[in-house]
């Protein structure tokens, strides 16, 4: 069975680009979110594998939909996708149960490294 | 509430109550259905339970709990099982860990795991294993690991990595540490301990899908002593009794200077005399008391040996019983953290080499007037002197003509001369003789002797004769072309005059007649590199011990005996060699108190 992977991130240009990547890797795009509260929502809906989470969101942040997430499901595998300087909330988002971040401008390779070893 | 400041009293007290855990474990372990011991452990697991919970530490409040839980079970059952102690003391080897994290400043290790595991299951047990091969044996690792140039948010990428890594096993420490990480910025790499069951090539794999790793090195850290603090840490209890005298004797330091003020206002020449005699006295006894804060009880130290000779027994498959006596005797805490390295050592040997099968090691602590003496007794195969004496002529470490005038008692001491083990007995984990020459220096260094006996089959015995205080000693003054150095009283034999006429020659050195014994002569003036005296007709020798051998140490003449106050060298005086500590004597006078062997290491 593919896996099943949840993307969270209010550009529509950030989220068609990973849809990309996992859905040419073989997996299944479970539901997209634009913001921290849909993210929730999404996840109790769909109990992905895997959710890729931006920090940069409106209504609430990256960190605080991760910290929400986590208090829904303690095992829920969540990696943010930080950009340059984002470093000082990637430490907190780590400190906070994530498991792992992918670094803009995304590559594929880069990507499935990291999610082989978070899902692995 | 700010309970910050409580931190180091919660460390201490926990340490404490978490050693009684340990040493009870041990004697339950022998006696399965001791219902005092069961309701003892659970009493220590409660108090530890309360602590943690009052401070916020819940992961060590959550263990602890659990480990009440269970023992409440057991205290009802009136029995604890075998796989139970196992895993209680596991879970106070974890404590003792999560009490390391509290110290450090680091977020306390998770213990979910452990606590959701079942009683009397043995998988999970961290003791070593009793038989090779069932579970592999814990290792500790060094793991250092440099991240390339170009990885994004490099600190980030660290915090993964140290996170994983904890997965390995129980951290031990982590350079950069946690906090340091979170402050960001341009950190690369990362040096881990860690205490794990995964082999190198287990750990390397697992990071073979990590591009952003540069470098992966995994190594055995260069060993550290087993005993990293003794209990009590940074903090000391003081009775309130006691800072009730420091009060009333500040009080009467206070009117006394009044007193003296005022008369030496009035030229009243009497009362000024008065009270210089009372300042004495005064100040005499706020030395007394301020050097009781100092003093700790020997159980400090020896706490840890019930655990220590359990494990060891256990891994050997030998029956070993150990026996405490006079463990409530005090001693300065400097050297109690200087003896606890000793110490295992001692117990180490004692079970390696002196126990075949079965026996027993006692430890025990007596006062000898302003003396501690600590003795490491077994009744196990014991040594033997001709043995002894003929391994030491074949290492090379002494002539055959030496050994063949060598007592028995002094061949016995040949164990402590570096590079000594008999090759028959010896294991894996020691050599008699590998280590003991560690322990008499250390003994020495705190101005002791270690004396040894022993007979073939009927045991060996370790005596340490100690100071109680490495603050205030005895010293013996002595005369060197016009300088005085001190030697600490414990170190000195006997003083003597010889003879010009009884000082022979033999090759290069000069030896003399003491007790039928040929003793080297060492002159402190050429060890100093002072300016050799003219000939006289007799000369002033300190008959001391070296690394077990006599010597006669040659001086100018003797100034005397002298209480004095040992003071610590500052940098970078106490990078030389040959010198234990320094004090000021009555008159001012700065004198330097030698350590002979520092000293005789140095020449060579």
């Amino acid at each position: 069975m593919a896996q099943r992977v949840l993307i969270v991130d209010d550009a529509l240009f950030m989220r068609n680009l990973l849809r990309d990547i996992f859905t040419s890797a073989g997996w299944e795009v479970v539901g997209e979110a634009a913001d921290g509260i849909e993210a929730l929502q999404k996840y109790k809906d769909a109990h992905p594998d895997l959710v890729t989470m931006d920090i940069v969101m409106p209504e609430r942040s990256g960190i605080e939909a991760l910290q929400d997430i986590l208090a829904f499901d303690p095992q829920a595998v969540v990696i943010m996708c930080s950009a340059l300087g984002q470093e000082s909330m990637v430490l907190e988002a780590i400190q906070h149960g994530a498991r792992d971040f992918i670094a803009k401008p995304f590559q594929q390779e880069q990507v499935f490294e990291v999610v082989a070893r978070v899902c692995g | 509430m700010d309970m910050s400041k409580y931190k180091a009293m919660f460390l201490t007290e926990a340490r404490e109550h978490l050693q009684k855990m340990a040493a009870l474990l041990v004697e339950v372990e022998r006696d399965p259905q001791n219902r005092g011991g069961i309701d003892a452990l659970f009493r220590e697991a409660h108090s530890i339970k309360g602590m943690a919970a009052s401070m916020g530490y819940q992961q060590t409040a959550d263990l602890a709990h659990h480990l009440e839980d269970s023992l409440d079970l057991f205290r009802q059952q009136g029995e604890i099982t075998p796989e139970a102690i196992d895993r209680l003391l596991a879970g106070a080897d974890l404590i003792e860990s999560l009490l390391a994290d509290i110290d450090a400043g680091r977020e306390e290790r998770n213990v979910a795991s452990f606590c959701s595991g079942e009683f009397s299951v043995k998988e999970i047990s961290e003791l070593p294993p009793t038989e090779a091969g069932s579970v592999p044996e814990e290792l500790t690792l060094q793991i250092s690991l440099q991240l390339h140039d170009k990885v994004a948010s490099p600190a980030a990428r660290l915090l993964v990595i140290a996170k994983q890594l904890t997965k390995f096993g129980n951290v031990l420490s982590c350079e950069p540490s946690e906090e340091q990480i979170l402050r960001g910025g341009n950190v690369r790499q990362l040096v881990v301990i860690i205490q794990t069951r995964l082999s190198e090539t287990e750990i390397k794999s697992s990071f073979a899908d990590y591009s952003e790793v540069s470098r992966l090195d995994i190594e055995t850290p260069q060993p550290k002593s087993e005993v990293t603090s003794i209990a009590g840490g940074a903090t000391v209890r003081v009775g309130t009794d006691l800072l009730d005298r420091f009060i009333s004797l500040t009080g009467e330091l206070i009117t006394n200077r009044y007193m003296l003020q005022s008369a030496a206002g009035d030229k009243d020449w009497d009362s000024l005399k008065d009270g210089l005699g009372r300042l004495g006295r005064l100040v005499k006894d706020l030395h007394h008391q301020v050097l009781q804060v100092r003093m700790m009880p020997i159980d400090t130290v020896t706490g840890r040996l019930p655990r220590l000779v359990r494990d060891l027994a256990r891994r050997s498959a030998k029956d070993v019983r150990l026996e405490l006596e006079g463990t409530g005797i005090e001693l300065d805490r400097a050297i109690l953290e200087e003896l606890a390295d000793p110490l295992i050592h001692m117990v180490r040997n004692a079970i390696d080499h002196g126990i075949d099968k079965q026996g027993t090691i006692t430890v025990r602590a007596w006062r000898q007037r302003d003396q501690v003496m600590l003795q490491v007794a077994d009744n196990g195969r014991g040594m033997d002197p001709a043995l002894l004496r003929r391994s030491a002529v074949e290492k090379g470490l002494i002539g055959p003509g030496q050994a063949e005038v060598m007592r028995d008692y002094d061949a016995l001491q040949l164990v402590c001369l570096p590079g000594f083990s008999t090759a028959s007995q010896l294991t894996a984990t020691s050599g008699r003789g590998v280590g003991m020459d560690v322990v008499k220096a250390a003994v020495e260094k705190l101005g002791g002797v270690l004396n040894i006996d022993a007979a073939p089959g009927r045991g060996t015995r370790f005596t340490l004769k100690l100071p109680l205080s490495v603050a205030i000693i005895k010293v013996l003054l002595l005369n060197v072309a016009n300088k005085q150095v001190a030697l600490p009283i414990t170190r000195v034999l006997q003083t003597i005059e010889v003879e010009r006429n009884q000082i022979q020659a033999s090759g290069k050195q000069r030896v003399f007649s003491f007790n039928e014994e040929l003793l080297p002569l060492v002159s402190l003036r050429k060890i100093l590199a002072l300016a050799m005296p003219k000939a006289v007709e007799r000369v002033a020798v300190v008959i001391t011990e070296v690394l077990g051998r006599k010597i006669g140490l040659v001086v100018d003449d003797f100034a005397g005996q002298s209480e004095v106050f040992v003071q610590a060298l500052p940098s970078p005086i106490d990078r030389l060699r040959g010198l234990s500590g320094g004090t000021i004597l009555g008159d001012g006078r700065i004198v330097f108190i030698l350590d002979i062997q520092g000293l005789l290491e140095r020449k060579r």
